[in-house]
C-alpha cells in the first residue's frame, strides 16, 4: 500500500480551521484554568472552611475520572436535564475545570512550600492580606512550580482531540472530517499528529519565553 | 421497545468496568516492562540509546492519546497487521504509559543525590554495580508514589479505547445511553464506577508520598 | 545535578524527528499490502465476518445484554448460514466501517450502508438489499421548513461521514451550522438533549425516535432522497460479491427479506424493492 499525502491538500482548509480552533480554545482554557486553580488553592490553603471542603471535592472528582466522561456529561447530560450548553463552551468547561484541577494541587504544593516567616514579614511591612499574598505566595510559588505547570497546560492542549467527540471542530475533528470523505485515514492521522507534535513544542518554548520574563528577577537569586 | 430498569444500567457498567480493568492492568504491565527498557537505555552511557529513548518519550508524550490510538488501529492495518481493537488498544495504551513511566524513573534515578554516586566509586565499583547496589535501590523507593498515581492517569486513558470501538466502560456508557437514553443519570454512574476505581489509587500514592517525605522531616 | 534534556525542545528537532518517523512508516507502508479475503478465504476460516452498527434502531442496537440485534444482525446471521460458515458480528460506526472494510477487519459491511460516489470509490457494493429513506427531521415546537434553503441560519445535527452528510452538505445554504458527531448514538443523543433542533437521518430511525422518546418525536421536514442499504465489499472481490447478490436475491424471492421487514419495520418492502 503506497501513502499519497497529496489528497490531503484540498482540505488544507479544514486542517487550518482545526488548528486554530485547538489553539484558541487551549489558550483560553488555559487562562481561565489557572485562574481557577489560584482561587482554589488560595482557598484551600487557608483556614478549613466549608467552600474548602467542596473545592477539594471538586478536585478529587475531577482528576478521579475521565475526561472524555465528564465531556458527555456536561454536554448529554446537563442539557438533558435543561441546562442547555453549546458544544464549544462544554469543551471550554471541561478543559478549564480539568486544568483548574491539577494545577490546583501543583500550585498548592507550591504554596505550602513558602515560608510562612516571610508571609509575617510582609504583613509587618503593612501589606494587606491579598497584597502579601500576591507578592509573597503565589507569584513566588507559580515561579517554583513554572515546569510542571508548562507540562500540564501541554497535556490539557493534547487532551483537547477528544472536544472532537461532540462535534467541536478541533485539529483532531478536523482529522476525522477529511479520513470521512477521502477515506485516506492512516496519512491524514499522521500528519496530524505531527501537527499536535510541533504544536507541544510550540507551547513549550511559548511558555518558556514568557517564563524568563514574568520570573526574570528570580533568575539571579537561582541560578 | 425494550425498558431499561436502573439495575440493567447499573448491571451493564459493573459488567464492562472489567474490561476496563483488564485492559488497565495490562497497559500497565506492558508499559512497566517497556518502561523499565527504556529507562535503562535512558541511563546508558551511551549516547544513540540515550537519545533513542529521549526521541521515544518525546513523541509519545507530545502527540495526543487518542491519535496514538487511531494511528494504532486503522495505521497498523495498513502496514499489514491485522489487529484487533484489542490488540490496538493494548498497544497504544502500553506504549504511551512505557513513555511516562520512563520519564518519572529516569526523573528517580536522578533525584538520587549525586554524593551517593561519588561515595559508590570511591568505593570502587563500577558504573552498573554502583547503579545496582547504591541507586536504583533508592530510585526505587521514591519511584512507588508516582508510579501509583500515574496508574490513574492509565485508568482514565483507557476511556479513549472506547472511540476505536472497543467495549470498555465508557463505550458501554454511549451504548446504553442510546438504547435507554437517560444521558445524565448514565454519566454520572459511569463517573462513579471510574471514581471508585481511581479514588482509592489517588489516596494510597498521597499516603505513600506523605510516607516518603513525611519521615525525613520528622 | 543536570537539568532533564529534552530532545525535541525544538521546532527543528520535532519536525525532524517526526518526519523520520513519517518517512519511515511510509517505506514499511509501500512494501507491504493489506489483502481482501476472497470467497474461499472465509470458507476455508469457517468463519464470515461482518460489520453491523450497534446504535442505529430498527437496523442495529443492543438489547438489555448489550448484544446487537436488528435488521442488520438478521440479515447477516440469514448469509452466515446459507453460506454455512460461523458469524462473527463486528459492531461499528457509521464513521469507521469504510476503515474496516478498507484494512480487512471485516468481509462484509451489514450497516444501512447508502451509496455515494465517494465510497463507491474506494469499495464495491451489494445489491441492494433494504429500504432507506433520507430526510431532514425537527421536533415539533421547531419552525417549519419546505425545503433545504429553510435551513440557512439553523443548526442540524448529522452523522459524520454518513450519505446524508455528504447530501446535506452539498444540499444547506451557507450559513447552515452542521454538526458532526462521530456515531448515530451521538446524533441521535445531541437531538433528544435538544443541543439540536434538526437532524438529517433514515425515516426508519425517526420513527423509532419518536417511539422512544414521545416528547421530542422528530417529524419529517423534507426528504433529501430515496437511498437503499446496500452491502459493501472491498473492490475486486467479485466471487464473493457474486454470492452474496444470489443470496439477496434469493432472500427476495422467499420472502425473507419481506419478514424481516415485518420484524423490524412493522411495513411491507416498498414496491420499488423488486419483490
Amino acid at each position: 500500500m503506497e501513502l499519497d499525502f497529496s489528497t490531503l491538500v484540498p482540505y488544507a482548509g479544514e486542517l487550518v480551521q482545526g488548528f486554530v480552533t485547538t489553539v484558541v480554545l487551549t489558550a483560553i482554557s488555559t487562562l481561565a484554568g489557572l485562574g481557577l486553580a489560584s482561587l482554589v488553592a488560595y482557598v484551600r490553603s487557608g483556614k478549613a472552611s466549608l467552600l474548602g471542603r467542596m473545592l477539594g471535592g471538586y478536585v478529587e472528582v475531577t482528576r478521579n475520572t475521565p475526561f472524555i466522561v465528564q465531556l458527555f456529561f456536561l454536554f448529554f447530560g446537563l442539557s438533558a436535564l435543561g441546562f442547555k450548553i453549546s458544544a464549544l463552551f462544554a469543551a471550554f468547561l471541561a478543559m478549564t475545570l480539568n486544568l483548574g484541577a491539577y494545577s490546583a494541587e501543583i500550585l498548592r504544593a507550591g504554596i505550602e512550600a513558602t515560608d510562612r516567616g516571610q508571609l509575617e514579614a510582609a504583613r509587618a511591612l503593612g501589606m494587606s492580606r491579598l497584597q502579601s499574598y500576591r507578592h509573597v505566595v503565589l507569584i513566588p510559588a507559580f515561579a517554583r512550580i513554572y515546569p510542571a505547570l508548562t507540562s500540564q497546560c501541554i497535556i490539557v492542549m493534547l487532551g483537547s482531540a477528544v472536544v472532537s467527540q461532540i462535534s467541536v471542530f478541533d485539529l483532531t475533528y478536523a482529522a476525522n472530517f477529511i479520513q470521512s470523505r477521502n477515506f485516506r485515514g492512516f496519512e491524514v492521522y499522521l500528519v496530524v499528529t505531527l501537527i499536535y507534535l510541533l504544536l507541544a513544542v510550540g507551547m513549550r518554548q511559548a511558555f518558556g519565553f514568557v517564563g524568563r520574563r514574568a520570573f526574570a528577577f528570580r533568575q539571579g537569586g537561582n541560578a | 421497545m425494550i425498558e431499561f430498569t436502573l439495575w440493567d444500567i447499573v448491571r451493564n457498567l459493573l459488567l464492562a468496568a472489567r474490561w476496563t480493568i483488564v485492559l488497565s492492568l495490562i497497559a500497565f504491565a506492558g508499559g512497566a516492562t517497556l518502561g523499565m527498557l527504556l529507562t535503562l537505555l535512558r541511563l546508558s552511557s551511551l549516547k544513540p540509546l540515550r537519545l533513542l529513548a529521549s526521541v521515544y518519550v518525546d513523541l509519545f508524550q507530545g502527540t495526543p492519546l487518542l491519535m496514538q490510538l487511531f494511528l494504532a488501529f486503522f495505521g497498523a492495518a495498513a502496514l499489514g497487521f491485522d489487529v484487533s481493537a484489542w490488540t490496538a488498544a493494548s498497544v497504544a495504551l502500553t506504549l504511551f504509559t512505557s513513555a511516562f513511566l520512563c520519564d518519572i524513573w529516569r526523573g528517580c534515578v536522578e533525584a538520587v543525590p549525586s554524593g551517593q554516586w561519588q561515595a559508590s566509586r570511591v568505593l570502587g565499583m563500577n558504573y552498573m554495580q554502583s547503579m545496582r547496589h547504591i541507586i536504583l535501590p533508592q530510585a526505587l523507593r521514591l519511584s512507588v508514589p508516582p508510579t501509583v498515581g500515574f496508574s490513574v492517569q492509565v485508568i482514565k486513558g483507557t476511556a479513549l479505547a472506547s472511540v476505536i470501538g472497543f467495549v470498555e466502560l465508557t463505550k458501554a456508557g454511549t451504548m446504553l445511553n442510546n438504547a435507554a437514553f437517560a444521558p445524565f443519570t448514565i454519566f454520572a454512574l459511569v463517573a462513579l464506577v471510574y471514581f471508585a476505581l481511581c479514588y482509592p489509587l489517588s489516596c494510597y500514592a498521597r499516603h505513600l508520598e506523605r510516607k516518603l517525605y513525611g519521615s525525613g522531616i520528622r | 545535578m543536570h537539568k532533564p534534556q529534552r530532545i525535541l525542545k525544538t521546532f527543528k528537532g520535532a519536525l525532524a524527528s517526526g518526519l523520520l518517523v513519517l518517512a519511515s512508516i511510509s517505506a514499511i507502508a509501500a512494501s507491504t499490502s493489506a489483502l481482501a479475503s476472497s470467497l474461499a478465504d472465509i470458507e476455508q476460516r469457517g468463519t464470515l465476518r461482518v460489520a453491523v452498527p450497534q446504535d442505529f434502531p430498527p437496523f442495529g442496537s443492543v438489547g438489555t445484554d448489550l448484544q446487537p440485534q436488528g435488521y442488520d444482525i438478521d440479515m447477516a446471521e440469514y448469509l452466515a448460514e446459507q453460506m454455512d460458515v460461523n458469524l462473527d458480528l463486528v459492531t461499528v460506526t457509521s464513521a469507521n466501517r469504510i476503515p474496516f472494510l478498507q484494512t480487512d477487519k471485516v468481509d462484509l459491511v451489514i450497516s444501512s450502508l447508502g451509496k455515494n460516489p465517494e465510497r463507491a470509490a474506494v469499495i464495491d457494493f451489494s445489491e441492494a438489499y433494504a429500504p432507506f429513506f433520507l430526510g431532514v427531521f425537527g421536533t415539533e415546537q421547531a419552525e417549519q421548513i419546505e425545503e433545504p434553503a429553510g435551513l440557512a441560519g439553523k443548526t442540524i445535527g448529522v452523522t459524520r461521514g454518513s450519505v446524508e452528510d455528504m447530501e446535506l452538505t452539498g444540499l444547506a445554504p451557507g450559513d447552515t451550522t452542521i454538526k458532526r458527531f462521530e456515531d448515530n448514538a451521538t446524533t441521535i443523543s445531541a437531538f433528544l438533549s435538544g443541543q439540536v433542533d434538526y437532524i438529517a437521518t433514515g425515516n426508519v430511525v425517526a420513527a423509532q425516535i419518536a417511539e422512544r422518546e414521545s416528547q421530542r418525536a422528530p417529524k419529517m421536514v423534507f426528504q433529501i432522497k430515496d437511498s437503499p442499504c446496500y452491502i459493501g465489499l472491498s473492490q475486486g472481490n467479485d466471487e464473493l460479491k457474486a454470492k452474496v447478490n444470489a443470496l439477496i436475491e434469493q432472500a427476495k424471492q422467499n420472502g425473507t427479506l419481506e419478514s424481516l421487514s415485518q420484524k423490524w419495520f412493522h411495513t411491507s418492502l416498498p414496491e420499488s424493492f423488486g419483490s
